[in-house]
């Protein structure tokens, strides 16, 4: 009997490690766990010095759960790679990031970091239309997606689990002859808006629905794991994002830090995420496998100044729409 | 040892202070804080908002029905299963009560996960077979429904294991007498069985009830994607859009789960008074029913149930892991090992689940022994009302959902600690303490029902002869409680591992559990991922319950849950 309880006991002590509290660095992000492991792993092979501990959740939950920390009085992330600018911008106002100015800047377009180095966009995102190679109709336009023959056959990702998802909303509420409209067209015509991308996907690649509103490269790198599923850029342009790095100002280890900036802008941090399938934001960089030409691709614009001012305002009118909480 | 509390009580003094203290800090500081957010959201008006909004009341809608379909499927599987193999000379016993309790110790988003790919257009088990349904079938599970039916199968074993525990004491005379007097089976089973055995199906449908208005795992993974939320659902997706009012507004989204919860429970105390279950005579109606030619439709009847309950899923879940994308039908051609290879090796939150979840699991069932042996020492030798309200106070916690106690820890340890003044909050000991307060009551059941077999006189002699509090405890008490502390361990070990509402809202960088890896690989699409980390888990449940069963042989009886 006693031996019974000695070997729990030892077995138990055996397991009881103290878990990795004391990581060097902490990186909040949105990128699909594959891809986060990928860019920590590419990191950490240029400077073996430096541990990294990540999280992955989708950008609103990963905002939440910092804004959840600093309430607490103890955030936890030194790092943020998160899919829009909007969301850094409403941190770099509320005086949450940490300036930094890189000297890997000058191979970026002026467009795509913030003036006082708060934050860098790092790859170039876009959402376009997904659909299952047995669907009845090719898509060639949003618009197309209205139509009786799409009825119940359309899923897109809800702008409360997924950043990329709110801009979308933003950007083709500001295109004329979309608007909310549209939306609303297409809640009519049986369209869900639930979870984030990768619920997209799996909901099209599967067959449960037929067509998708869905971040360019999940289905391009799907596909070319031999998934049925088709990728377009519709004629009325794309939504993007682009998922920008910044530093917390809370931050302790910031050398660590800047040097994780330094790494991702780099060219071999770049390379990294052309070979995960992603369209690279720096300048000169070739497009991954799958891609039309750059050129080709319509980008719409978005206001980010005046998307920051009527997120919460967007984001109840999409509730309406589609009654989610 | 000095100073003694009375004569015939042979405790030291600090013994019983200490237990109210644990109790204090695990289960009335977190309720009266939970309590007092609530008080004062009310107080501010800010409740009006809560309240007025429609998703509560149609989360609570949704919480409610669902929880009371799956009570009574869990109740119609688990009664058929304890009726037959308790009354009945049904071959295969003891193989399909194991089986059959196994659902239990699964993660419950396992379980859905598993169901999700074994149903519906993309179920890669399907498509293999070429069954699957034409595109743009809605996956039936995404529905009121498939909750329900989920929630009835997780909690079916709960229903069996409170059922069984009253059918074995049955008195076997008034089942011989009616039998001598030419009763038929079915006749003895009507007026005599089903009568006593009402209690234990009152209690089973109780626990299923509330166990059902506090999952997380299931709703999550069913509910969230066809926009049906229940209350845990709502609280989890209110921390996805943080506000400086989100602590207010799921204290009152708890308390309104709480309450529900506490409905069932006086349904339960209502519909058992005023009865007297009293019964006198030789206990033990074991194969009180020879089954006859009945067998050749029950055997396989109950091994059919258990094929669609859990072999199914399992084969479903490897091959959701197997597949290379998605959408891809399995063949010997497209298999594909990627998915283990990447969980194993690749992926560094697999091993930090692993490691999380393994020592938050034995820190849990070790450090609640301790608490517990003096718990149980204290309370079965003070036989007053103080000790019974100690007793009752640690059974709270665990009759509440986990969601809500999580809830209440962060409310408690969001700021930092007066006086040390560090921060729990994001850290894996608030994880730990929320385990220690949720558990306290499972870790203490098996051991105090050892402590009140003890023959006192042993422990008084050695206390004649001198021996210290400690020296008797180890040296007396220890060796002849070691069987029930032993399954204490194991049961907590099996239920903390496995645990995912509490971590869900809990969890953060490098705390992740198990639950929490699995829920978080299928969020972002990777469900190949999610399966392979799934499956790997189901192995080592099956594992661990099989090095129960096969230490049973020198456990006291009743302590395995599923052995007779």
């Amino acid at each position: 009997m006693k031996t019974i309880v000695s070997a729990a006991a030892l077995l138990a002590a055996s397991l009881f490690a103290v878990p990795a509290l004391a990581a060097n660095l902490v990186l909040y992000t949105s990128q699909p766990n594959e891809d986060a492991q990928a860019t920590v792993d590419g990191f950490m092979a240029a400077n073996p010095d430096i541990k990294v501990d990540w999280v992955r959740d989708g950008t609103p939950k990963i905002i939440a759960k910092l804004q959840a920390e600093i309430q607490a009085g103890n955030p936890v992330a030194d790092i943020l790679l998160i899919a829009d600018v909007v969301t850094l911008e409403r941190l770099k106002e509320e005086g949450k990031l940490l300036a930094y100015k890189s000297t890997e800047a000058a191979q970026y377009d002026a467009s795509l970091y913030d003036a006082d180095g708060y934050y860098y966009s790092t790859k170039l995102i876009t959402t376009g239309i997904m659909y299952n190679t047995s669907a009845a109709m090719k898509p060639t336009s949003w618009k197309d997606l209205t139509k009786p023959e799409a009825k119940g056959l359309v899923t897109m990702p809800s702008p409360l689990a997924s950043g990329a998802a709110l801009i979308h909303a933003q950007t083709l509420a500001a295109v004329p002859g979309l608007g909310w409209d549209y939306y609303k067209a297409l809640a009519e015509n049986g369209a869900i808006a639930a979870g984030g991308n990768g619920a997209v996907l799996k909901s099209v690649a599967s067959g449960e629905k037929a067509y998708g509103v869905v971040v360019d490269y999940l289905p391009i790198r799907e596909k070319a794991k031999g998934a049925p599923v088709e990728f377009v850029f519709p004629s009325e342009g794309v939504s993007a994002v682009t998922e920008p790095v910044g530093i917390l100002a809370s931050s302790k280890n910031a050398e660590a830090a800047k040097k994780f900036v330094d790494y991702v802008l780099s060219e071999k941090g770049q390379e990294g995420f052309l070979k995960l399938g992603y369209i690279p934001a720096r300048n000169g960089m070739k497009l991954p496998e799958g891609f039309p030409a750059r050129d080709a691709i319509k980008v719409l614009p978005i206001k980010a100044a005046e998307a920051l001012k009527n997120t919460d305002q967007d984001l109840k009118t999409f509730s309406g729409i589609y009654g989610s909480n | 040892m000095r100073g003694y509390v009375r004569p015939g009580n042979s405790q030291p003094v600090w013994l019983f202070p200490f237990i109210v203290m644990s109790v204090l800090i695990l289960s009335v500081l977190p309720l009266a804080r939970l309590a007092m957010v609530g008080i004062a959201a009310f107080a501010n008006g800010g409740v009006i908002d809560v309240l007025s909004a429609p998703s509560l009341w149609q989360a609570t809608y949704y919480t409610v029905v669902t929880s009371i379909l799956g009570t009574i499927i869990s109740l119609a599987i688990g009664c058929l299963f304890a009726f037959l193999l308790t009354l009945t000379d049904i071959r295969g016993k003891g193989p399909l009560s194991f089986f059959f309790v196994l659902p239990m110790m699964i993660p419950p988003q396992v379980t859905a996960l598993a169901w999700v790919q074994m149903s519906g257009p993309s179920s890669p088990l399907l498509k293999a077979l070429s069954l699957a349904p034409p595109l743009g079938s809605p996956q039936p599970l995404y529905s009121v429904g498939g909750i329900a039916l989920l929630f009835g199968v997780q909690h079916a074993p709960l229903v069996y294991l409170a059922l069984r525990a009253g059918l074995m004491t049955l008195p076997r005379d008034g089942v011989e007498a009616a039998r001598l007097s030419g009763a038929s089976s079915l006749r003895v089973f009507r007026d005599i069985i089903l009568p006593l055995s009402l209690p234990g199906i009152i209690a089973g449908a109780a626990i299923s009830f509330v166990s059902c208005t506090g999952n997380f795992g299931i709703p999550a993974i069913l509910g969230i994607p066809a926009s049906i939320f229940t209350l845990p659902t709502l609280i989890f997706t209110k921390f996805s859009a943080f506000t400086s009012r989100t602590f207010g507004d799921v204290a009152v989204l708890s308390a309104i789960i709480a309450m529900i919860s506490v409905a069932g429970l006086m349904i339960q105390d209502r519909a058992l008074r005023g009865r007297d279950y009293r019964v006198i005579g030789l206990s033990g109606a074991s194969a009180a029913f020879g089954l006859g030619a009945w067998r050749l439709v029950f055997t396989p009847l109950l091994w059919a149930i258990l094929f669609f309950m859990l072999a199914a899923p399992f084969f479903a879940l490897v091959a959701g892991a197997l597949v290379p994308a998605y959408g891809v039908p399995l063949t010997f051609k497209t298999m594909s090992l990627h998915a283990f290879q990447e969980i194993l090796f690749r992926q560094a939150v697999t091993r930090t689940a692993f490691i999380n979840s393994l020592s938050l699991a034995s820190a849990t069932a070790v450090g609640l022994l301790v608490v517990t042996v003096l718990a149980a020492y204290a309370l079965t030798r003070r036989r007053d009302a103080v000790s019974r309200i100690v007793a009752s106070l640690i059974e709270i916690p665990y009759s509440l959902p986990g969601i809500v106690m999580a809830v209440a820890f962060i409310l408690v340890f969001a700021a930092p600690i007066p006086v040390l003044n560090v921060s729990l909050y994001g850290t894996i000991w608030i994880i730990l303490i929320a385990y220690f307060s949720s558990f306290f009551a499972v870790s203490l059941k098996p051991v105090v029902s050892a402590f009140h077999q003890l023959d006192p006189a042993l422990e008084e002699a050695a206390r004649l002869s001198g021996a210290s509090f400690f020296r008797r405890l180890f040296d007396i008490i220890v060796p002849l409680i070691a069987p029930a502390a032993g399954a204490s361990v194991i049961l907590v070990f099996l239920i903390a591992c496995n645990e995912l509402t509490i971590s869900a809202l809990l969890w953060s960088a490098g705390t992740q559990t198990l639950g929490v890896a699995i829920y978080n690989l299928d969020d972002s699409g990777s469900s190949d991922l999610a399966s392979a980390l799934s499956a790997l888990v189901v192995l080592m449940v099956v594992i661990m319950m099989l090095l129960l069963e096969l230490l049973a042989k020198r456990l006291p009886k009743g302590v395995v849950p599923w052995r007779s």
